[in-house]
């Protein structure tokens, strides 16, 4: 699987450039929440996931990405394979079943099962012939993405699960479902939300919603991650209190601080500048992204490009909107920056295969 | 062609979702501009309650020294083990790992985070830990960094017993004195004055808590001291006690239940002050276990009360003093008025006893006083009648509190018409007055008022109020000075005269006689039961009467008067007596009275058979 020397020309240079940028911030941000603690080297750690991360990326962009959109009814019966083992067969860590354990690596299945969603979701969507779809069209697709998505919420992982919904909308609105599909999911999906919160929710998980909406309601309990994150990113003002300096980092207020938590200690230390500055690369990453779509050669790579992209613009605004308090806390990490091996290797593969996209834009 | 047009419909669309995810970002920067630039302040603020904590230092309270400077309350420094992990989610488990460092009365400390609120600061799980305790928790600083140590005054009293109802005892505020206006603004956990000086100088004796401000991890650690504002310690106090005096009292006293008051007869001030049984005050500095409380409460022996000021008794023959003072000054009798005692009066139906079966035969006022004769001063109060006896009692400082500065003072009583109408809703009866004559039939006093009166008696007829406190912050108190009583100056000499007369050889109080050193006193037996019960059971302690002795020396120009009772003392020449004499002998710097070498010779116990056939009165209540 050479690669013609060609095609590393198309590579978007400028996309990894900031793709580097934000793993050098996020390394750095590793390091200050965690140097004092008992997780102390962990940026180390993620330097080497890093390096793992950047192979894979350069595997994946070797393969041409029809190659692999061609291959994904496979990966989909591979993903449905391991999601089932996991949860019925995985080591139980702290309440859930997520990992795989490989030797001394533990790996998170569904980080890798998006990106088979979104080789899938492609082929499916691409090759559809119609010019508009109907309720009934996206039916069959649905349910396969919906079979990922129940296995990855039973691990309980609903936040990960959840990331599917923005790629399978993204994929069935390019395919051309009409406004008047849209309307009609979204009201089913408001009385199913609601007669869902009636009769299936229980009281502990309706408290949770409601320790969302008013955190001090149980300030040591449910409510305490997002009332400590607020305060840290609020505190942290307009420049920050400098790196290493966050009291609510350091302290020890902060909770997962250096994985799903990781954006408060860099909106703590470094202020609503760092946070621009932050956001303004994830914006630029997701703006190719987009733009690889719009300038794909075809079908199968503007769905591709377009569905990757959805999902790392759901995680990156859900958990920094998580971060913030605005939305209930899910375990989701911030794409590219948080600590965890699984996280960075899906997160560089899913650069690898927007980059495939563009660089072979012009070849046949 | 298709291809073509199929392409250009996902332009639009992917245009479009381009449109939500920018918008999506905007949004988010918008808000993380309102959180972090707009409402940064109070964010801000929000961050340093999060990690700043106020400890505070408790200050240490003011020295009390003795009037000639000597120490008798201090403080000395104690280690705490205290527990600062927060929130106390897995309290089994921090309890047990600082268990196996140290010994830990797990209830205690349950006991203690319960009265804490929600959110506290830490817990003692040890308080007053030996140096054992603190140098292993010190050890494991590192790996148990949830357990330290911290380092409080701790009130000390190097006089352990002695004077202990005087300094009184600390201990952390009472919820009912939370609620008190002296204590107004005192945080819970202060530890103040629970009783004696403590107690009613606690605002003066007080210093001003200092205050750490630490920065603290989630776990309430404390990683860092940002500030520090230190403890202002209280003024030190000065007594009117003189600890030499105090412990010869003590030592007179010799542990025996009762209790002795020894004054100024000029300015009041109080010289010395021993209640019996005493307890050590130390117990309580710091916390007192339930135990030891629970034991202290429930002792029939009853420590934690000041018998000087609190304990009641009848005054028995010592009243007399009242008698004849309200007789003379009233002019009812003169010192030379003669009544006959056969050793008994028959009057009002009943027959009255005196304690000399056979009779003290015709005898004036100063004799009937040395001898204690009951049947004069029956005679004596059927003329004076009980509105005038209750008159003079109330006068001469009976019947109200002495005014001492000692918290929880007890009146006493003085037995009138009005009192019973008041209370009981019966009549007076004229032969309640005989026994009130003697001291008995309802009559209780203090032994603060008896030195008292006894001080009147010997500064000629001025009223002092007695009290403890010399200086505070370092400038004088200032108390009301004596009062005239306005009583003739005859009547003060010719009682003086019957007091000598009590402790010259023949009278009852022979006992505290000093060679070379005139001294007044009079004695007194209080019965506790009637004369048929103790004479069913004359060995029973309990049914032995209250001994007491007043006195004041040297007679002319006195600089010292005394009330000592000793319970279930039997006579008051017997018990009281000899005490008084030991500590005047150490007052006055002369050899006390060998007092066992010679029987007494006028036992002034109630006679043993009622010569009449007529059942003998029962003291009132």
């Amino acid at each position: 699987m050479a690669i013609d020397r060609r095609l590393l020309f198309n590579i978007d240079w400028g996309m990894m450039a900031a793709v580097l940028l934000l793993l050098g911030i996020g390394v750095a941000t590793i390091l200050s929440a965690t140097y004092s603690g008992r997780n102390s080297g962990l940026e180390v750690k993620q330097v080497y996931w890093i390096l793992i991360g950047l192979v894979a990326l350069l595997v994946c962009v070797s393969i041409d990405y029809r190659r692999l959109v061609d291959h994904a009814p496979l990966l989909y019966l591979a993903s449905v394979g391991v999601l089932a083992y996991v949860l019925f067969l995985g080591p139980r860590i702290a309440g859930t079943r997520r990992w795989l354990a490989m030797g001394p690596v533990q790996l998170q299945p569904s980080e890798f099962v998006k990106l088979a969603a979104a080789l899938f979701v492609a082929k499916i969507f691409a090759e559809s012939k119609k010019d508009s779809l109907g309720i009934r069209d996206i039916l069959g697709p649905g349910a396969a993405v919906g079979v990922l998505a129940a296995l990855i919420a039973a691990e309980p992982d609903l936040g990960t699960a959840f990331t599917l919904v923005p790629l399978f909308v993204v994929g069935a609105v390019l395919a051309g479902l009409r406004l008047k599909a849209v309307l009609v999911l979204l009201a089913v999906g408001i009385v199913v939300g609601g007669l869902g919160w009636e009769f299936v929710l229980k009281d502990y998980q309706k408290s949770r919603i409601y320790t969302f909406l008013d955190p001090s309601l149980d300030p040591r309990g449910a409510g305490y991650q997002k009332i400590q994150s607020e305060i840290a990113v609020g505190s942290g003002g307009l420049a920050g209190k400098g790196y290493k300096k966050g009291t609510q980092a350091q302290l020890g207020y902060l909770p997962a601080r250096h994985t799903d938590f990781i954006f408060s200690v860099l909106a703590e230390e470094n202020g609503f500048v760092g946070v621009v500055v932050v956001l303004g690369l994830y914006l630029f990453i997701l703006w190719r992204a987009m733009d690889t779509a719009q300038m794909a050669r075809d079908r199968v790579g503007a769905f591709l490009a377009a569905g990757v992209a959805a999902v790392l613009a759901f995680q990156v605004v859900y958990n920094i909107a998580m971060v913030a308090g605005l939305v209930p806390v899910k375990g989701l990490p911030l794409p590219l920056m948080s600590y965890g091996g699984s996280s960075i290797i899906s997160s560089l593969l899913a650069v690898g295969l927007i980059l495939n996209v563009r660089m072979r834009r012009f070849a046949n | 062609m298709r291809i073509y047009e199929d392409l250009r419909s996902l332009q639009s669309r992917l245009a479009v979702i381009k449109t939500v995810v920018v918008g999506a970002l905007a949004l988010v920067v918008v808000y993380f501009w309102h959180l972090q630039v707009v409402r940064g302040k109070y964010f801000r603020e929000l961050a340093e309650n999060n990690r700043i904590r106020s400890v505070p230092i408790p200050a240490p309270r003011g020295p009390i020294f003795d009037r000639n400077g000597r120490v008798l309350v201090e403080n000395r420094s104690s280690f705490n083990v205290v527990l600062t992990a927060e929130p106390h989610t897995n309290l089994d488990d921090d309890l047990g790992r600082v268990g196996r460092l140290i010994e830990v009365d797990e209830d205690q400390v349950r006991e203690r985070i319960e009265g804490q609120g929600p959110r506290f600061k830490s817990v003692v799980v040890k308080a007053d830990a030996s140096e054992e305790d603190v140098a292993v928790v010190e050890s494991r600083r590192l790996e148990e960094p949830e357990v330290g140590v911290e380092v409080v005054p701790l009130r000390a009293y190097p006089l352990a017993t002695e004077a202990a109802h005087v300094l009184g005892r600390v201990g952390e505020i009472t919820d009912r004195q939370l609620a008190a206006a002296p204590f107004a603004g005192i945080e819970p956990g202060t530890v103040v004055g629970q009783a004696g000086i403590e107690l009613q100088y606690n605002r003066a004796l007080m210093g001003k808590d200092g205050v750490r401000r630490v920065i603290v991890n989630s776990r309430g650690v404390e990683v860092a001291e940002a500030q520090q504002e230190p403890p202002v310690p209280g003024p030190p106090a000065t007594l009117t006690i003189d600890v030499e005096l105090q412990r010869a009292m003590d030592e007179a006293m010799g542990g025996r239940p009762g209790g002795a008051v020894a004054l100024d007869p000029q300015t009041g001030e109080i010289l010395a002050l021993t209640s019996n049984t005493a307890y050590d005050p130390n117990l309580f500095s710091s916390s007192i276990s339930p135990a030891v409380w629970q034991g202290l409460i429930k002792d029939p022996e009853t420590p934690l009360m000041n018998r000087v000021i609190q304990g009641q008794y009848a005054p028995g023959s010592s009243f007399k003093v009242v008698m004849a003072l309200a007789a003379l000054d009233s002019g009812v009798i003169t010192p030379n008025t003669m009544f006959h005692c056969p050793g008994y009066l028959n009057i009002y139906g009943k027959t009255f006893l005196c304690h000399k079966q056979e009779g003290h035969g015709t005898l004036n006022m100063i004799h009937a006083l040395a001898q204690s004769c009951n049947v004069y001063f029956y005679n004596v109060g059927v003329r004076l009648e009980i509105e005038r006896i209750s008159k003079y009692a109330n006068l001469l400082g009976l019947n109200a509190p002495s005014g001492i500065d000692l918290p929880y003072e007890a009146s006493g009583l003085i037995p009138s018409p009005a009192w019973k109408q008041r209370t009981q809703k019966v009549q007076w009866f004229p032969g309640e007055t005989v026994s009130v004559s003697i001291g008995q039939g309802g009559v209780t006093v203090t032994a603060i008022q008896m030195a008292r009166l006894a001080a009147a008696i010997g500064n000629g007829g001025r009223l002092v109020q007695p009290h403890l406190i010399k200086t505070l912050k370092g400038s004088p108190v200032e108390f009301k000075a004596p009062v005239d009583l306005g009583l003739k100056p005859s009547t003060i000499a010719a009682v003086k005269q019957g007091m000598a007369a009590v402790v010259a050889p023949g009278g009852t109080g022979w006992r505290a006689q000093l060679p070379g050193i005139p001294v007044a006193g009079k004695t007194g037996s209080a019965q506790v039961v009637t004369h048929a019960r103790l004479e069913t059971d004359k060995k029973s302690h309990q049914y032995q009467p209250h001994g007491w002795f007043m006195c004041f020396a040297p007679i002319d120009n006195p600089r010292i008067a005394m009330a000592v009772m000793v319970e279930h003392g039997t006579a008051g020449g017997q018990s009281a007596a000899p005490i008084a004499g030991q500590i005047l002998a150490h007052f006055f710097g002369v050899p006390p009275t060998p007092v066992m070498i010679n029987p007494p010779p006028t036992p002034e116990l109630p006679a043993k058979r009622a010569p009449a056939p007529v059942p003998p009165p029962r003291p009132a209540e």
